[in-house]
């Protein structure tokens, strides 16, 4: 029996920063199992990076209200202690973001960046075994060279290095759930390739449960154990990704794949 | 050591170079005028009041028959160090208050933000007047007030760094990583404020130099006998046709120092 990790419940927010209060997600109900990549896709504005930046613990607090339930390993996100939440990001719970770009500290070398979880949530860790788990995790994202990159600042870095480098920084400290929103978006199609190579291959060995968020269909569908339709806040339909793509029961869910560019050789 | 290479070779340009010769031409003086200058700056010559440039004395003299390049030495020195302190003031308790009303935001900020805008308001050598006639003259006093007087700028500028920086990802990304506060404001995120935070420092450490050029001036900066270019400059006055080599040399070493400076910080947000 698989353990879950994440269970949302009757999840909706509320944003009230402008006369008339906007309701961005609604009645939003799925769980995550350990090992499990969870895809969500959706078109433009239909609230995958609220909901997303919800489990992060992201989302500001003022101006917006939460309702439901984010259960992760049972407890509580929403309404837990601040120091609890706390000292699960970047522990348990780790994101990468959309733009390699921006998403790193510019004035910081790329090797304090990664080891930045281990030396918040674990200062026990001595810094030559911090040096080394860093190393071996820009190791596991295929660096070439990875003392160097260690070295480096991210501007030396491309941009498909720099994603590795956040997921390298992701996972350093063995997280429970990885959070990828659009994390493919802002690189080619080759280095799109890698990455979510090196994803599935992270997710077999660790273990660790993804939340896949794209509006790419092709790269949920090769990545995604599980899908979620989502459409203005909602969730239009959720289920193995071979049902969703071989027997998709909602008509917004069939244009979507309709929509896809056959590629033909 | 390699960044350091690397960053002068991204500002090698003339303005950065000008600016660098000025100013360290102008720092060696300062430097020596603390263990040497030629005679001892209170040492007055009767016999040579008001004397021309000469080659015992390249400057001139003054009034007292002082030596005008040994007290023109001193006042680079009272000068340069007055300002540095005062703007070593300004920029750290500007960051303090900055960062957090930056960071922060809301009702503290708000707050801050209102008593900030209200002194700023005032030019800062009014408020260093203020501050003076409150604490009485002296160099110690001096660059209290001026530092005071420059807070205000400062968590300025520093304010709106910090509330462009904390919308960006890699600040997201670090508040996710579990980052507290404290960390995010001071390692995080002011390493990259410093560029702007640097021209600020030079531009400020001018307005420094002509503030307490200014003070001592007016009589309440650098108290006699002791030399400060803006005293030397105030005393001239009543010279300017018997000797105007008296106003000439300190206007002038201002004039050079602000320059200088103005160069470098300008030099140095050129890319
Ligand atoms: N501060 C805000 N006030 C009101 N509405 C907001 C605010 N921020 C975001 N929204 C709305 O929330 C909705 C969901 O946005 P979200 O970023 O989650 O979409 P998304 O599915 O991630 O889209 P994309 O594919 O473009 O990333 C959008 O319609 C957006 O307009
Ligand atoms: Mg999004």
């Amino acid at each position: 029996m698989a353990e879950t990790i994440l269970e949302v419940k009757d999840f909706g927010i509320e944003f009230h920063d402008h006369d008339r209060p906007e309701r961005v997600v609604e009645h939003v109900d799925f769980s995550l199992q350990k090992g499990e990549i969870l895809g969500i896709v959706g078109e433009s504005g239909s609230g995958k990076s609220m909901t997303a930046l919800a489990i992060a613990g992201l989302l500001p607090r003022k101006k917006l209200r939460k309702e439901g339930q984010i259960l992760f390993l049972g407890e509580d996100l929403m309404t837990m202690e601040r120091k609890k939440l706390r000292s699960l990001q970047g522990d348990e719970i780790s994101m990468i973001f959309q733009e390699p770009m921006t998403a790193l500290n510019p004035t910081m070398r790329v090797g304090m960046q990664v080891e930045e979880a281990l030396r918040i949530h674990h200062p026990e860790v001595s810094a030559e075994e911090r040096k080394r788990r860093a190393l071996a995790w820009l190791k596991n994202v295929e660096m070439d060279d990875p003392e160097r990159v260690y070295e480096a600042y991210p501007h030396e870095l491309s941009g498909g290095m720099r994603q590795r480098v956040m997921i390298a920084a992701a996972m350093v400290g063995n997280p429970q759930l990885l959070i990828a929103d659009e994390c493919t978006t802002a690189l080619d199609v080759t280095v799109q390739a890698q990455i979510i190579r090196l994803l599935l291959e992270i997710n077999q060995k660790e273990q660790v449960s993804v939340l896949f968020i794209s509006h790419d269909l092709s790269l949920i569908r090769q990545i995604s154990h599980r899908v979620i339709v989502m459409q203005l806040g909602h969730i239009v339909e959720q289920g193995d990704v071979e049902q969703i793509f071989n027997a998709p029961q909602e008509e917004y869910t069939k244009h979507l794949i309709a929509a896809i560019p056959q590629v033909v050789l | 050591m390699k960044t350091i290479r690397e960053w002068i070779k991204k500002h090698r340009n003339f303005n950065f170079f000008a600016g660098a010769g000025i100013t360290s031409l102008i720092l060696l003086v300062a430097l020596v005028g603390i263990f040497y200058t030629p005679y001892a700056s209170t040492e007055m010559n009767a016999a040579a009041k008001n004397a021309a440039p000469s080659l015992q004395h390249i400057m001139g003299c003054d009034n007292y028959g002082r030596d005008i390049f040994s007290r023109v030495m001193e006042g680079i020195r009272n000068t340069f160090f007055i300002s540095l302190a005062t703007v070593a003031i300004g920029t750290f308790a500007g960051i303090l208050v900055g960062s957090v009303c930056g960071y922060f935001g809301g009702l503290p900020d708000d707050i801050l933000m209102r008593v900030n805008d209200a002194l700023f308001a005032f030019p800062s050598i009014l408020l260093a007047l203020v501050i003076i006639s409150l604490l009485g003259t002296g160099t110690i006093n001096v660059v209290l007030a001026l530092g005071i007087a420059f807070i205000p700028s400062f968590a300025r500028i520093v304010r709106s760094e910090y509330k462009k920086q904390v919308t960006l990802d890699y600040v997201q990304s670090a508040r996710l990583m579990g980052a507290g506060h404290l960390r995010l404001i001071f390692v995080h995120i002011l390493p990259n404020i410093v560029p702007v935070l640097l021209s600020s420092v030079m531009i400020g450490f001018n307005n420094a130099v002509l503030a307490e050029a200014g003070l001592s001036y007016l009589g309440i900066g650098v108290q006699p006998p002791e030399a400060s270019l803006g005293r030397m400059l105030s005393e001239a006055q009543s010279y300017l046709f018997t000797a105007p080599w008296y106003a000439l040399f300190p206007g002038l070493v201002i004039v050079l120092m602000v320059l200088g400076f103005a160069l470098l910080a300008e030099g140095m947000t050129e890319e």
